[in-house]
């Protein structure tokens, strides 16, 4: 297919405002008489609150909020299964601390040094603390003190039986049989440790009460609709009191994927001081106090035949979710769904338990559990293959899940049929790149330095779309309005985390209508302006937004067709062309082969508005009844020193199948950092605990090392290449990347150590000290 | 009340008073005066510690601009470099590139860009950190430090400079005036190994060396390393086993050495068994490298050290 603007480099609409500092976030926002907050955090992991001292704090002048000031209801702070899906077991401040850091009382001062000096004045009376319970196989014991009693469930009051927060188990085929038929059988342990999301803006909220008593909210998130509706939830205010704005957010990274606490909590602190209120964390508190990725257990176990064909798989997946739920019931679909469309096991049987520690609660953070699994995966795989003695790429093409095949977007309510796949294209061209046939035994390899090159496939689903209704909620929409000028307005309630999803959208429209992506401006809308979207995850940004913007400015084109049928006396608007032009710079419309009968369209728009025609607009809600995977394949080079256990990336080929590429520029950068988040991952920092639950990097992120730019391959080293996919379903054939391009990157980077030095590592990060020990022995 | 409340804000949590003196006289005159006062150079360690209120001063006495702290010059004997000099400043300096190029290599890894244009070398000493960058050279080069107080000047080898993680002979009223480094007419190889978790990272281990041999035999080596001991250290029973030793044996031997002349500790950055295990490795590596730069370098550098 040929496109006018898609698959073109073209500026973003934000680059020049993001470079020049001249973009406003959450932080920047400053109302006259708008007070500071500041959140009281426990200095426990587990306790029990008494009296709260407020009077000195009061007497400065501050606004002090304790857990009776505020809504005494559970909730969850991720909207996105359905009510009697959802585990409630938060409260905007507690009495009954669970974690380091969780907010007990907050205060809100004209200063933000006042505001500091009243927190300080609190006085907060511990009738208990416990020990806490920091590892999840203790916390299991059935001695062990329950860290939450009972939740909610929907409306439904449930126990909760050996902090076991969920659990779900699902079994398919006959798996004794398929054991019986399997000549190699491998079974792996695996965890992987917690990190932290190092989003680019630490959590803010700004609050504001209008004149007619609604509320106004700008705040760092990924779902301005979803924020609504929780505050609603909580504080019994009614939706269309409730404005959330949209305002761009330094990244997420699945780290504001729900309604961040400070936001109810600056909600809290508005409504008790009738003022604004600006309640933004600083990056310690975000990283040490807020929130982390979740931490696995998991042991694979699985089989094949001497012929290389895959038997049973089983998967259990212990999860140490911290103090609270966010969507640990879901992940545990979302986990199983990633194993279930990795490989064509003949009978699988899967057990995941979400557990409950006094830790910082998880949340998702790039891949929801994919990286994870796909790393304990693909590292099976080649262990199997290695037995087997066929090649790890073969064995992999023989067996993955592709074309035709079911795939389980996000867990067991959301499948659909694979239509698009550039597998075997991505692994026979990137292979052929990093050399794969040269990479050599690792018996073999000797020498100080040693090389070793890996593979990992997997993939992403482009959103929690399906033909079903099931378990989780996932639709979208766009309104487009036509200005009377024929420049657009394009309004979403969908979030651009950073990624450029948005200019996405753009070029999207702009394709549909033939107009340039420069007519089309992307509004900062609200809540109240636009119609739902559920949240900007699940790599559904493009797939599922982008078909919702491409539908709207597709009944928009309808009518200016109808409009120009008239103008230029056409007997119907099928008769009518359009096209873009390059020196108006504009769509022009016009009769085949009747060269006088041409109008552009912004003179459609002039005259609609002249005649009294009305407004040329529309407004699409819009739900994907697929939801499609990206595939990715990594070939990563490392290079081991083997006296000091230094891993390096020397050269990474980056495969995706991403359907139609919009930008192709964006999503390179979106696969170097997929690359840089999970070469993190796999070498970087993990987030620790003392014994009495502080997280043990205090000092923020000069103790938390993130790799910078001189830690990873230059340009010429990494690669991208990209499927000659079309995906029927997508916007011009177009798929979901986000989170496509960090999920194999792990087992990649394993598979690789283990190629240059011949050992296997079944716990990430893989840190030098760990590598030096597993070579030399610890003498 | 609570630790982890009183900390972590925007704005720094504590009250002080600020000076800025006009000259080198009145910031003695200050120091001397006020009780519990902090000089401060480019704040990059002070700022973070008054965050976490791990220092609670009653003033911070501000020197980043005094001039008489502001100078790189030499006199032939002696290359003098006044404790307010920023890291880019000696990045971009001629004289340290021409005669100090170990002191060079090292300034250039410290930190960022931003970073190097606040943080100076005399609060990189002064700070005492055992991971501080420029001190490893600084050994290795002898250099001695200039202490000013209203009582008069005086002089300490940076090798007794440091008591502890954090600590240092400075008395009460006294400032680093300036750094000095003696010139030798002998050409040396130089090295600067360190490893961190990332490059942007303080070191989890580092080493200097300075060397010069003839015909393959060390005639004279000098060895510090960073962050493996309570202070920087100055590897010296090492220096003197492995002198008069061919190349081959002398990095071996000082590999194996090294263990006995440190004492690592577990940290956030790495553990004591990585830090010696490693420490030895960079030993030899470093010896190497300054060997190979000391066939390099030739008879080029007349007043390098
Ligand atoms: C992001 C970041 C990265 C960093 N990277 C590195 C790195 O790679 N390597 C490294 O070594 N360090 C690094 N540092 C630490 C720091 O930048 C250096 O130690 C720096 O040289 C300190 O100098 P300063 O002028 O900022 O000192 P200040 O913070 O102003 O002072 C530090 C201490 O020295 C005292 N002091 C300063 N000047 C004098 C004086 N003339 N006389 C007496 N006392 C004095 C102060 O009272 C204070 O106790 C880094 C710091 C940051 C924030």
């Amino acid at each position: 297919m040929v496109f006018e603007f898609i698959g073109k480099s073209l500026p973003r609409h934000d680059g020049f405002a993001k470079a020049s500092g001249l973009i406003e976030f959450t932080f920047d926002i400053e109302i006259p008489g708008m007070l500071y907050g500041r959140i009281l955090k426990s200095p426990y992991a587990f306790a029990r609150v008494g009296r709260i001292d407020s009077s000195l704090a009061e007497a400065m002048g501050a606004v002090v909020l304790t857990p009776e000031d505020v809504p005494n209801v559970l909730f969850n702070p991720r909207l996105v299964s359905i009510e009697e899906d959802t585990f409630k077991d938060w409260r905007i401040l507690t009495k009954s601390p669970r974690y380091v850091g969780e907010p007990i009382a907050a205060v809100a001062a004209a200063s933000e040094d006042l505001a500091q000096r009243a927190l300080e004045a609190l006085r907060v009376e511990f009738e208990e603390v416990y020990e806490p319970l920091l590892d999840p196989f203790k916390a299991m014991s059935p001695s062990a003190r329950p860290i939450h009693d009972r939740v909610q469930r929907g409306r439904q009051w449930i126990e909760v039986r050996n902090n076991v927060a969920a659990e779900l188990k699902y079994s398919e085929g006959d798996l004794e049989t398929e054991e019986k038929k399997s000549s190699v059988i491998v079974e792996r342990k695996f965890h992987a440790s917690r990190r932290y999301h190092a989003q680019l803006e630490p959590k803010g909220a700004v609050c504001k009460l209008e004149a007619d008593g609604s509320l106004i909210v700008w705040t760092t998130t990924q779902t301005i609709h979803n924020t609504k509706i929780l505050i609603s939830q909580v504080y019994g205010i009614p939706m269309n009191k409730i404005e959330v704005k949209k305002i761009p957010i330094g990244g997420g990274f699945g780290s504001s994927i729900h309604t961040n606490l400070v936001t109810l909590i600056a909600v809290g602190l508005c409504l008790k001081s009738r003022k604004p209120v600006k309640l933004v964390l600083t990056r310690e508190e975000d990283m040490v106090h807020d929130h982390t990725s979740y931490e696995f257990y998991m042991k694979v176990r699985a089989g094949a035949t001497r012929e290389g064909i895959i038997t049973f798989g089983e998967l259990e997946n212990i999860v140490d979710i911290g103090a609270h739920q966010i969507q640990a019931y879901p992940l545990l679909g979302a986990s199983l769904g990633w194993f279930v469309s990795l490989y064509k096991w003949k009978a699988l049987r899967y057990h995941g338990k979400a557990v409950y520690t006094n830790k910082v609660p998880s949340c998702a953070i790039r891949g929801y559990g994919a990286p994870e699994i796909t790393w304990a995966v693909e590292t099976v795989i080649d262990e199997i293959a290695e037995e087997l003695r066929i090649d790890p790429l073969d064995f992999r093409l023989i067996n993955y899940r592709g074309k035709g095949e079911i795939f389980w977007g996000q867990g067991p309510t959301v499948r659909s049929i694979i239509r698009s796949d550039g597998v075997p294209e991505l692994t026979s061209k990137c292979s052929e790149l990093i050399g794969w046939k040269n990479r050599g035994n690792p018996k073999e390899k000797t020498g100080r330095y040693r090389r070793g090159i890996g593979v990992g496939r997997g993939f992403h689903t482009s959103g929690a779309g399906g033909p079903l209704s099931g378990a989780v909620i996932d639709y979208t929409g766009a309104i487009i309005k036509v200005n009377e000028d024929g420049t657009i307005d394009y309004i979403t309630a969908l979030q651009d985390h950073g990624g450029g999803t948005l200019d996405a959208h753009a070029k999207i429209i702009a394709e549909e209508l033939k107009i340039p992506p420069s007519k089309i401006r992307i509004v900062w809308s609200s809540s109240s302006t636009t119609v739902y979207d559920v949240c900007t995850h699940a790599s559904r940004g493009v797939f599922a937004g982008g078909e919702a913007a491409r539908r709207a400015a597709s009944e928009v084109k309808k009518k200016i067709l109808e409009y120009a049928a008239r103008i230029l006396d056409a007997v119907s608007p099928e008769a009518l062309r359009v096209q873009y032009d390059k020196e108006l710079n504009d769509a022009v419309i016009f009769v085949e082969g009747a060269p006088e009968k041409r109008i552009s369209l912004s003179e459609v728009a002039r005259v609609a508005w002249q005649r009294n025609w009305g407004s040329i607009s529309a407004s699409v809600s819009y739900r994907a009844t697929v939801a499609p995977p990206s595939f990715t394949v990594y070939f990563v080079e490392v290079e081991v020193d083997t006296e000091t256990g230094i891993i390096k990336p020397v050269r990474v080929v980056a495969g995706a199948d991403i359907g139609t590429v919009i930008s192709p520029e964006l999503a390179a950068g979106q696969i170097h950092g997929g690359f840089a988040i999970g070469w993190s991952w796999a070498v970087g920092d993990e987030v620790v605990y003392l014994e009495d639950g502080v997280p043990a990097h205090r000092l923020s992120l000069s103790d938390y090392k993130l790799p910078t730019i001189m830690d990873l391959p230059d340009d010429e080293s990494f690669k991208v290449v990209f499927a000659s996919t079309y995906e029927p379903y997508g916007p011009f054939g177009a798929k979901g990347l986000g989170e496509a391009a960090s999920n194999p990157v792990i087992a990649a980077v394993a598979n690789a150590i283990y190629n240059a030095i011949g050992i296997r590592f079944y716990e990430i990060p893989i840190t030098p000290e760990k590598v030096l020990k597993a070579l030399k022995g610890g003498d | 009340m609570l630790a982890i409340n009183s900390v972590n804000t925007y704005r720094i949590p504590q009250k002080f008073e600020y000076y800025k003196p006009r000259d080198l006289r009145e910031a003695l005159e200050l120091l001397n005066s006020i009780e519990d006062a902090k000089i401060v150079a480019g704040g990059t360690d002070l700022v973070v510690d008054l965050k976490y209120r791990r220092v609670v001063p009653k003033a911070l006495i501000d020197v980043s601009e005094l001039s008489e702290l502001r100078f790189i010059r030499t006199d032939g004997n002696y290359i003098e470099i006044g404790s307010a000099v920023t890291m880019q400043e000696l990045v971009e300096s001629e004289i340290v590139k021409k005669s100090l190029p170990l002191l060079a290599e090292v300034v250039e890894s410290i930190g960022s860009w931003q970073i190097r244009n606040l943080a100076t070398i005399g609060g990189n000493i002064c700070n005492a950190s055992p991971a501080a960058d420029s001190v490893p050279p600084l050994l290795t080069y002898d250099a001695e430090l200039e202490l000013a107080s209203l009582n008069g000047p005086r002089t300490v080898s940076i090798e007794k400079f440091f008591t502890g993680p954090k600590k240092t002979v400075l008395e009460r009223g006294e400032i680093l005036r300036s750094i000095k480094i003696p010139l030798s007419q002998q050409k040396f190889g130089w090295s600067y190994v360190k490893i961190g978790r990332t490059s942007f990272d303080l070191a989890k281990v580092s080493v200097a060396v300075l060397l010069r041999a003839e015909d393959g035999i060390v005639s004279e080596v000098r060895i510090a390393l960073g962050s493996v001991a309570p202070t920087p250290v100055r590897a010296r029973t090492t220096e003197k086993s492995i002198t008069g030793m061919s190349l081959e044996r002398a990095a071996v031997r000082a590999s194996e050495l090294i263990v006995s002349e440190i004492a690592p500790i577990d940290d956030v950055r790495s553990t004591a068994w990585y830090r010696s295990r490693v420490a030895k490795i960079l030993v030899r590596d470093a010896i190497w490298k300054a060997y190979e730069r000391f066939l390099q370098v030739g008879d080029k550098n007349e007043d390098q050290v």
